[in-house]
This record gives C-alpha cells, structure tokens and sequence, in this order.
C-alpha cells in the first residue's frame, strides 16, 4: 500500500471507531449537560451493554447481520432501563448535596457495574467459555461480515465500517430532531439551562432527568452493539478505556454541547489511528491523555462549548 | 475540644505493643504481621486524605504516585542498575521524585472543577501504568525490578522471615506521617487547605493564594504516596509489575477515606484498619476457608471471594454516601457540610 | 483622588449586559452606598471590583493602579524558567529509553564501579550525533507548551480574586459565604491569611516561629472579635452563630485582612431594628479605623443615615449620584423605586 493509501485506510478505521465514541460521549455529555455530574459508571454500562449484546447472541444462537437490528433494539433498552434505574436510586437523593457526594457514589456504581461484568463472564454459556475464564475477554461471533466493499482495493471500507456509519449517522439525526423538536427534548434543554426557571414553567425535573439518563444510558447500549460486531472482542475492563476516550471527546467538543460530543469523538477516533499507525499503539492512550490536558489547559470549554462562569 | 478521645495516638500505642502480645498469644491469633499491609495503606490513605480529605480535591489515581515511588526506590537500590544507594538515601530521594510528579499532575490541572479534575487524576493513573510499562529497558515491563536489597539499620540487615523489625519500620514512618499530617491540619496551611474544600471563591476573596496551596497538597500528597510505595516495593523485594498499581489500589484508598472519615487523621486510620484489614485479612481468610471445604470450584466464578471485591468496595462507597457520608469516625467539620437539611447539633466543647 | 475609580465599567452575561457604562469614585475615609432596585447590577459592580468577573469595557484603578497582577521582571523570569525545564524535560523525555540504554546499561557490568564520566560524555554524543530530531524538535515542543501553557495560565489570572484582597479590598457576600463548619476564631484567622508568614516547616516542625505567630495571630483575631462584638463566641462554628453575629463575623473577618477598602454586600439584611443600629455603629467606627467603606444597601435608614455619598443604579445604568437629600429627592430614583405614578413620596 502506498503511503496515501495507508493514511486514507486509518482515516476510514478512525472515522468508524470515532463514531462509536462518539455516541459514548453524546451520553456523557446529555447527562453533564443537565445535572453537571459526570457519570463515571457510563463506561462500564456500555461494557454491560456488551455483554448483554452477547449473552442474547448466544441464548439465542444469532449469526445474520440482520439480527443486529433486533441486538439494537433491545440492548439500548437495557442500558437505558439501567441508567435510569441508577440515577433513581444512587443519584437522585444527592442532587443538592457537595459536589464530592454525587461523585463518589458515581465511582461506586461504577465498580458495582464492573464486577457484574467480571461476574457475567462466568456465566456457563458457550459464548462465554463455558464460564471457565470469568475474566478473559470474550470472543464476539462475527455478525456482519469483514468482506471489503471496494472489491480488489488496498484500502479496505468493510460491510462492518458501513454498518457503524449506517447506524450512527441517523441515529445522530433522530437525536438532533428529538432534542430541538420534540417536547421532551425541549425540556431537557430548559432544564439543563436553568433548572428553577424550568420548574416555574411546569416542568417536572426528576422525570426530565429520568428521561435523560434514560437516552444517555441507550445511546451507551447502541454503541456497545455497534462496537462488539465491529471488534468481535468484549472483556469487562472495556469501560475504562472506553470512558476515558468519550470523555475527552465530550470535554473536546465542548462539555454539554451535543455537536461538540460528535465532533470531539471523531477527532478522538481518527487521532487513536494516526497514533496507532504514526507513532506507536503502546502510546496510543497516552496520546489521547496528553490531547485531554492540552485541551483543559488551553481551551477548557472545548471547541464548539461556550465561556463558563461560575455565577455569584 | 479536647474532650475527644485522641484516637490517632490511642492507635499507634496499642498498635506498637500487638507484637509483644503475640509473644504470649496462641498461633491464630497471631496477625500482628499481617497488620504490615495495612500501615502501608494506612499512609496511602493520608497522602490521599491531604488531597481529597483537607483540600476537597477528589484524586483517583493515588496509586500513580505509589508506582512512581516503587520504580524509584527500586532503580536507585537494585543492582542492576550503577545508583545501589542506601535504604535511607534511596527513600529520601524517592520522596523528592513523588514531590516532582504531585507537582506535575498539579500545575496544569490546579484550575480544574472538581469532577473534571478527579477523570484527569483517573487518567493519570493510567498514564503512568502504561508509561513504566511502555519504558521496559529501564522498568523491566512485566518483571519488575528485583531483587532489592533489605534495608540496614546501623549494620543489621532486615530480613523476610524476621517480621517484627519491618511492622516497627512502617508502623514508625506511619507515625511520623501521622504527627506531620496532624501538625499541618492545625496551622495556617491547614486552615486554608479547609477553606479551598468548604468555599474556594470566599477564600480567594480573601486572599488566601488558592493556586500555591493546591500545588502544595498536590506534591505533599504525592509525596506520602511514594514514600509507601518505596516501602512497600523494599519489603517485597520487588517492585511487582506496573499492573498491580491499578485503579483497585486507588479506589481502596479512596474507600479508606471515605469510610473511615475525611479530613481526619483518626478517620483515615480506622479506615485503613477496616477496608484494608477487610481485604488482606477477612479475605485471605474467607478464601483459605473455602478453600479447604472444597467449596470453591474454579467453574463456578461466584465462589471465588476475590471476585467480589470490586462490588463491595463500589457498595461500600454508594452506602457510605447515602447513609453516613462523613465516615466512620468523622471530623466535627465535615458532618453537618454533608447533611445540609438536618437541624444543627450544638458543639461539643 | 479617589481610592477606587469605577470608569466606564461595562458587563454582559450572554446576550445581557448587566452593567453599562457606569462610573463611580469612592474619596478615601469615606462611606458610600450603592443602592438600586433587585437585579440593578450592584453585587455585579462588587465582583467586578474584587475581581470575581472580567469587565467587558472600563477599568478598574485602585490607589491609581489597575487591579491586575502586574507583569514584572519576576514574571518574565519564572515563565521563562517553566519554559526552559519544559524544554529540557521534553528532550529527555522523548528520548529517554535510547538515552537509558547509551548512558548506562552501556557502561555498567553487574558489580564493578561505574564510569559515570563516560556515561555523561555519552549523553553528549548521544544529542550531538543527530541534534535537530532528538533534541531540538522535543525541546521546541516542550518550551512551546510549557511556556505557552503557563503564561496562559498566568493570562487568565491576572485578575483574580486574591489580586484584589492582596491590594487590600476586602469584602462580604450576600449570600453569607463564611467557612461554616470552622470555628468563630479559625474564620478570622483565615482572614488573616495575607498577613501571615509562617510556611509549610514551620508548622510541620512547629518551630519556636510558628507558636510566636500563632499566638500574636489569635491575639490580634481576638482583639478583632472585640471590636465586632464577637468576643463570646469565640471557640462556636460559625454555622451555630444567630444571622446577625454571622454577618458581624464576615465583617469581622473581612477586617482581619487590613484592607484599605471594605466591600459590604447588604450587611444589614434580615436585622432587626436594634442589630441595624449597632451595625450603624459599628460602620462608623470602621471608618474611623481608617477603613474606607462601600456599601450596597436596601435599608433606606442605614443608607441614609451614615452614608457620606449615595449612588443609584438601576437596569445596569447609574442614574444618580450625590448626597442623601439629594438622591432623596431626585424624581429618577423615586420613579425607580416606585414607579412613574408616585410623585412626591420620598423612599423610606
């Protein structure tokens, strides 16, 4: 391959990896957006959504592309049933609390989520090795197809980087519509200015945070789908690296910022692939750290974000 | 206010003298060198409670700096390498390396919200796993650096199967963590190290230089970290690899403060000597017991007591939150900034 | 001459601008009130002056001095300092694992002494051999994110809040913002901060130093709390104080500051009659301490009663400005206050 070739295959690669990020990071970021808590266990429901996609893959014995489309229906659910039922519980009661409570519960949730999936991994099915290994990564089987679409080109765009597009790119317009046209997308968007002024109108906060957390955790469940066809490989740390990558893309874009999240997740994936190919993939995670301390440094409120105040 | 019981020093005494008890106790009652583990996390702890517990800073990734004390204290003893300095050399110049690095974790960071700097400290952790792993010609990747001699003390060496002069090696470098920590909390850097967690805008109106004094419990917390990694490195011989100073070892010194109490010294200790005896002792010893009843099968992975630990730490932090967030032993300051709608209790004077 | 000079003082929040164009000369020894309806920008003007918020437009002079860190050769020096460790600490560090193998695991066998000349001089052949890539490139990085970081840094905090508390402007808060759970005592002692000199080994050590000033500290916080009439509740939290001491005590510790200038955001708020006249009192007595005092203030008998000059603001915009007989009077402020309807009624 020549040189330009190699540049354009890790700019397809980082594009579709960044798109998974980025709908990490659209969680992240809604959640953010509307009770400025950073929900530190996001990375670990994707991993849950992961092994969900995989134990209904298994039970179920999936092998059609097409049965993505039922994985996607039904994971997003999951996640988003989960996130809701943890903001209800472990969230809720701290909203007004200092800022290190609502934290400090994130991180436990976190954890919890983390041993579930270290648990999960035992389970004695197939696909999970007969829950011999609890903690060894999981094969995922192939779903979509690796078949190159160029034909005979070098450069490969498979069946699996047209899926990734195929399923974000709409989802991202459905979310736009959903966020400026609908009621409750309107809601969120009051609430997340001015929570009071909010509530004055008729509003009902809890059930508009609710609802956020509510898509924020099923955007995490289409990108667990979407990444465990992609990769064919799930293991129950995933969410770290996972959270880590989405969070530097939402503080990239702009914390808040829906757009941003986008944005800042694309840049994230194609900067991993330029460093995986250009430098060298042991320092890819350093690369990504070193873009989030070059960005809280000199541009703390992102690329699209605003100027933050605190008011007194 | 001196009516509380002083129970960092209560501590330390019946602490120093379990090892002389053993001389007379029976074989299973004996923990005395198991207790080492903890006085080691007991200084984690302190070094994460200047962090988190005085300054409000929330820290994830305190076993970065413990890592960092490892590795130095070990390429500057080990043999393989020209340095082969003391134990004591070797820990003050690793002291001044975990200075080094608090100070640059701190400085582009300083200005940061609370949340967004605690992903920066979790990334952080990470960072430096991978770089010791990522440098193996100096690090020695997966291997660790080993062996590493025993410290000396005016000429006697320290050996593995001798427990008790290690348990008054820790437990003396735990006291002096323990007086430096006290002497800071009640003096003018302490007060404004409170003032930054309870307010940070009304203490910079007035005028107290916020930047400086998070720097400074940046490289002090830094420092302690380190200071218990270099210990805990010469005791094993070894460094181990870069893996084992992971997010578990941070969240359990998180775990430590906050269930024990932040913000006080007394507060870290119980917590050290409940999260962390937990985990070497009530574990070590739930698995040997099942073990020995055949009652864990490697298929079966809920058998298993070490695969549980990530959810109790993770449970332990939400319940302490929810019911009890000032901890065990909590500091008079800290209780009521917690329970902001309950009805104020008078002072105990 | 004025100890602080307002000019042109202009803030937006978003689309809104809060304060327009507003000019206010506060004379020293003097107490000046700002008074307007809710939402007139006042406890803006306060921020500003104290360096919470950035003007959009004017200046701010203190003693004729901007309030902002100035740039001084100190400055210059320790960015170019931060910028030159930068550099250096990149170089190495981009390089360190060949450095690591050339220097020392070139020159070290396992148990014979080390040639640590060589070893340096390796290092020097090591940069020299190919010094653009290895050495200039990382250091030109470095210096440009060290230095570039650090003056940014520097950039954003020139006007910061203790910039303004070290010039010697202190202030209250509306909202009461004390360290709740500290004590009476330990609140003033902060306030004391600036004045203190004691470090980090002086208290990890607690030389003879350290409980000199310690002990000159609580005597001078003490004398302090006499003078707000604290004296009582010296060792209580602050959280347990009735409202009308905790608001004594963030004048109190206001004044543990020595400031030139105290900024009082509504102290009379929620008083009593007889707590207003006592902090009256206890305004005047400030003055004559030789503590310039400006106040922002609802309580007409307050603002009327002790004040030196008055000015008004309303909808951001200063609208009068004089004696109390003459704002009393002036038809703008009772249109503000009252509304266009109300001709002669005087605000009370």
């Amino acid at each position: 391959m020549s040189a330009w070739e190699v540049f354009v295959q890790q700019l397809i690669i980082g594009l579709s990896n960044g798109m998974i990020i980025a709908l990490i990071a659209l969680g992240y970021t809604m959640v953010y957006g509307i009770i400025e808590l950073i929900n530190f266990a996001h990375g670990d429901l994707f991993t849950l959504g992961c092994f969900c996609a995989l134990t209904l893959v298994g039970a179920l014995g999936l092998e059609h592309a097409a049965s993505v489309i039922g994985l996607l229906a039904v994971v997003p659910l999951f996640c988003g049933g989960l996130n809701w039922l943890v903001e209800r519980l472990a969230y809720r009661h701290l909203r007004d609390a200092t800022k290190l409570a609502p934290l400090v519960s994130a991180i436990g949730v976190s954890f919890v989520f983390m041993n579930i999936a270290l648990l999960w991994g035992g389970v004695p099915m197939e696909v999970f090795g007969m829950g011999k290994a609890a903690a060894a990564p999981k094969d995922f089987p192939v779903l979509v197809s690796n078949d190159n679409l160029l034909g005979e080109s070098p450069v490969q765009f498979t069946a699996k980087d047209a899926m990734v597009a195929g399923v974000t790119l709409p989802l991202m317009i459905a979310l736009t519509w959903f966020v400026k046209r609908t009621r409750t997308g309107k809601a969120m968007r009051a609430v997340a200015q001015d929570r009071v002024a909010a509530q004055l109108m008729g509003v009902n906060v809890d059930r508009v945070i609710g609802q956020t957390f509510l898509v924020g955790g099923a955007l995490a469940g289409v990108a667990s789908v979407v990444f465990a066809v992609y990769n064919n490989s799930i293991y129950f740390q995933m969410g770290y690296r996972a959270g880590m990558d989405a969070f530097t893309a939402a503080v990239l874009g702009g914390i808040g910022n829906l757009p941003g999240a986008v944005l800042g997740g694309l840049c994230i994936g194609l900067a991993r692939a330029m460093s995986d190919q250009y430098l060298a993939t042991r320092w890819t995670n350093v690369m990504v750290f070193a873009i989030l301390i070059l960005v809280l440094v000199f541009r703390p409120s992102g690329l699209l974000g605003g100027k933050l105040r605190e008011k007194v | 206010m001196k009516a509380r019981w002083q129970f960092h020093w209560l501590f330390l005494v019946i602490v120093a003298v379990v090892p002389l008890a053993e001389l007379v106790l029976p074989q299973g009652w004996r923990i005395a060198a198991l207790l080492r583990p903890i006085f080691i996390m007991a200084m984690l702890g302190l070094g994460l409670n200047i962090l988190t517990g005085f300054t409000g800073i929330l820290n994830l990734g305190v076993a970065a700096f413990m890592a960092v004390g490892a590795y130095s204290y070990a390429i500057l003893t080990c043999d393989i390498y020209p340095f082969q300095l003391g134990f004591w050399s070797a820990t003050g110049l690793t002291i001044l390396v975990g200075l080094t690095v608090g100070l640059l974790l701190g400085l582009p960071t300083i200005r940061l919200r609370g949340d967004y700097l605690a992903i920066v400290t979790l990334g952080f952790g990470e960072i430096v796993q991978d770089v010791l792993k990522n440098i193996d010609t100096i690090t020695k990747g997966t291997q660790g650096i080993n062996p590493l001699p025993a410290p000396t003390f005016f000429g006697y060496a320290f050996r593995s199967e001798v427990y008790w002069p290690w348990y008054y090696l820790f437990l003396g470098c735990l006291a002096l963590v323990v007086l430096l920590n006290r002497n800071l909390r009640r003096s003018r850097l302490g007060r404004a190290w409170i003032s930054i967690r309870e307010d940070e805008l009304a203490a910079a109106c007035m005028g107290v230089n916020t930047m400086q004094r998070k720097l400074v419990a940046f490289a002090l917390g830094a420092a302690q970290c380190s200071l218990a990694g270099a210990l805990w490195a010469s005791f094993l011989g070894s460094t181990g690899e870069p893996g084992n100073y992971d997010f578990q070892v941070s969240i359990m010194a998180l775990c430590i403060v906050i269930v024990g109490g932040m913000g006080n010294v007394a507060g870290v200790l119980l917590g050290a000597l409940v999260v962390a005896g937990f985990n070497s002792i009530v574990l070590e010893d739930l698995t040997s017991f099942l073990k020995a009843h055949e009652l864990i099968s490697s298929s079966n992975v809920l058998t298993v007591p070490g695969n549980w630990k990530y959810m109790l730490f993770g449970l332990a932090l939400i319940l302490m939150m929810r019911f009890k967030p000032e901890g065990l032993l909590p500091s008079r300051q800290l209780k009521a900034e917690l329970h902001p709608h309950e009805p104020r209790n008078p002072p105990s004077l | 001459m004025s100890l602080l000079e307002i000019q042109n003082l202009t803030m937006r929040f978003g689309g809104l601008t809060a304060v327009n164009a507003v000019n206010i000369g506060i004379p020293e020894d003097k107490i000046v009130s700002l008074i307007g309806p809710n939402g007139a920008g006042k406890t803006t003007v306060f921020n500003a002056v104290t360096g919470i918020y950035d003007p959009a437009a004017g200046h701010i002079r203190f003693n004729e001095r901007e309030v902002r860190r100035p740039f001084t050769k100190t400055t210059a020096a320790a960015l170019a300092f931060v910028a030159l460790v930068s550099a250096i600490g990149f170089a190495f560090a981009a390089n360190i694992e060949p450095l690591w193998q050339t220097a020392i695991t070139a020159h070290y066998r396992y148990l014979q002494p080390f040639a640590w000349t060589e070893a340096i001089m390796a290092v020097f052949a090591y940069f020299g051999d190919e010094f653009g890539l290895r050495f200039v490139v990382p250091s030109a990085i470095g210096a440009l994110l060290g230095g570039g970081g650090a003056f940014i840094v520097w950039q954003r905090s020139r006007r910061a809040p203790e910039v303004a508390a070290r010039a010697g402007i202190a202030r209250t808060f509306q909202n009461i913002r004390l360290f709740s759970q500290m004590t009476v005592l330990d609140n003033v002692l902060l306030g004391m901060d600036t004045q203190l000199r004691s470090g980090f080994r002086h208290a990890a050590l607690r030389l003879p130093s350290f409980w000199r000033e310690q002990m000159e500290a609580t005597r001078k916080a003490l004398e302090i709390l006499r003078f707000v009439g604290l004296e009582q509740e010296v060792n209580q939290l602050a959280e347990n104080l009735a409202y009308g001491h905790q608001r004594r005590l963030e004048i109190a510790r206001g004044l543990a500051m020595q400031p030139k200038l105290l900024l009082l955001d509504e102290p009379a708020a929620g008083m009593n009659p007889a707590e207003v006249s006592s902090l009256m009192q206890l305004i005047r007595k400030i003055r004559e301490r030789g503590v310039t005092v400006f106040l922002i203030e609802h309580h007409m008998q307050v603002v009327m009663g002790i004040s030196d000059h008055i000015a008004v603001l309303d909808h951001g915009e200063k609208i009068a400005e004089g004696t109390s007989t003459e704002v009393r009077r002036d038809p703008k402020v009772i249109e503000a206050y009252l509304g266009k309807s109300h001709e002669d009624v005087a605000p009370t």
